[in-house]
């Protein structure tokens, strides 16, 4: 874990450096080249402030509806919003982070002379890979707190109707139930204990698809798990077998999101989401008892 | 038919643990509360988890390095019989839900819901988790740091997941 995690930062961090060294190198936003148009209509000697002109662009067939901003200095041409732009003006404004609902900024560096031609630069694009990674850990840490506190209020639904259930002896039935079955997956905890109850409860919440019921009970089994494995903060065989079920996912339904993307079409997934759910929970199940073999071969 | 059951079934359970409960005269209303508590608590034990993980990821998919990888690995794919579009969706598949939801978007988008890569992809998006968040969850609200294997084995699993969604396509879509 200790290698994945640090092999992300690391690979990310290098890979936007040398990004952007070659973007700088090889001047692949082309930075300073001044385009030709032609404004509409032509009022001279300048357009008014604030008047919104046509601007049409050699080689390029769609009129696009840009702002005069004549009073600034020097002058620039504000884009509206969705304008059919060229190509390459659209990967600028897609590289650039703070132009909201906006459109691009054109510099005006020439012009416009009697026919309306001006010589316009688009903004300098610096350094953007190293610029996204530096805002992306900053927004994902802020998204991670959030995630977090929106967890709270169905954990607690279903963690205080799992207390209920705990209480009134439910979860004992259901332990003596599902017990022979599971006591083959998890041969380290023992008989009549509550984390097979929470455990059973986790996995069928997650083949019926009921993901936001599922998490708590997950949860929960870890708490029992963890109580077995006098609260180390060293992940058990149980944990880690019970880990790569969940993550393997076991669901007979495809998920909501699923429906929601592709609607009817995501019925036809139905047997093909079955196999390979199947397959990879069998995988998850052989090998995290061959690595439980393994690491207790090693005396770890 | 499964989704009248999944419909059912979360009301029936709202309601029959508390029923049961009065039947057998456990004070349900103290219970729940004692429970609902943990809640919070837990929510909070996770949080400097789910940073830890999510920021890594997040630099990782802004670093543009993914698509790197794509370009290289893209023609050896299609020789096998794998689409160069499925790889963004399997690899981000373990490390980001909205991520890979957003790539499968992406995919109906160029190719329709009809198409043999979007039954893949979504085949694969609705066969696995996003491994790295179920991790960060599940080991962060009991504070195991020390994860051994954990990640190895939802790595492999996933790792199947998309080979099989890929040859399962093929036997039953072509």
């Amino acid at each position: 874990m200790n290698y994945i995690w640090g092999g992300l930062i690391i690979t990310s961090a290098l890979f936007a450096l040398f990004s952007d060294l070659g973007a700088e190198l090889g001047n692949r936003y082309r930075n300073g080249e001044r385009h030709e148009l032609r404004i509409t209509p032509i009022t001279q000697p300048q357009p008014a402030s604030a008047d919104v002109v046509q601007l049409t662009i050699p080689g390029h067939s769609d009129a696009i509806s840009a702002r005069m901003a004549a009073k600034s200095e020097p002058p620039v041409l504000q884009l509206l919003p969705d304008q059919p732009v060229p190509a390459h003006w659209r990967t600028i404004a897609g590289l650039l982070p703070d132009l909201g609902a906006g459109g691009l900024n054109l510099t005006v560096v020439a012009g416009p002379d009697d026919q309306g031609r001006v010589q316009v630069t688009l903004p300098e694009v610096h350094w953007v890979r190293m610029q996204a990674i530096t805002q992306a850990a900053f927004d994902m840490a802020e998204f991670a707190v959030k995630l977090a506190i929106g967890l709270i209020g169905l954990m607690g639904l279903w963690l205080g109707m799992m207390k209920i259930a705990e209480a009134s002896g439910l979860v004992a039935h259901l332990v003596r139930w599902v017990q022979p079955a599971l006591r083959y997956i998890f041969p380290d905890i023992p008989r009549d204990h509550p984390a097979l109850g929470a455990i059973s409860l986790n996995l069928a919440a997650n083949m019926l698809g009921m993901g936001n019921a599922a998490t708590p009970m997950g949860i929960k089994a870890m708490h029992e798990l963890s109580r077995l494995n006098e609260g180390t903060d060293q992940a058990s065989d149980s944990m880690c077998m019970f880990l790569a079920l969940n993550t393997s996912s076991v669901q007979l339904i495809p998920p909501i999101t699923l429906l929601a993307l592709l609607g009817a079409q995501a019925g036809g997934l139905f047997f093909s989401i079955l196999i390979t759910t199947s397959v990879s929970t069998l995988v998850a199940f052989v090998s995290a008892r061959w690595f439980a073999r393994r690491w207790r071969a090693k005396g770890q | 038919m499964m989704n009248l059951a999944s419909i059912l079934v979360l009301p029936l359970l709202l309601v029959a643990i508390p029923f049961y409960g009065l039947i057998r005269r456990v004070p349900v209303y103290e219970e729940f509360v004692l429970g609902a508590r943990e809640g919070f608590e837990i929510a909070v034990r996770i949080i400097p988890f789910l940073i830890a993980i999510l920021f890594a990821i997040g630099m990782f998919r802004a670093s543009g390095a993914l698509d790197a990888m794509l370009n290289l690995l893209g023609p050896g794919l299609t020789a096998i019989g794998v689409p160069p579009d499925l790889l963004p969706i399997a690899v981000m598949r373990p490390l980001s839900g909205s991520g890979s939801l957003g790539l499968l978007a992406d995919l109906v988008n160029q190719h329709g819901a009809d198409s043999l890569v979007v039954k893949m992809a979504g085949t694969l998006f609705g066969s696995t988790e996003t491994t790295f968040y179920v991790l960060a969850v599940y080991f962060g609200a009991v504070g195991i740091r020390r994860t051994r294997y954990a990640v190895h084995v939802g790595l492999i699993a996933d790792a199947s997941a998309a080979i099989t969604a890929v040859i399962v396509s093929h036997l039953l879509f072509t």
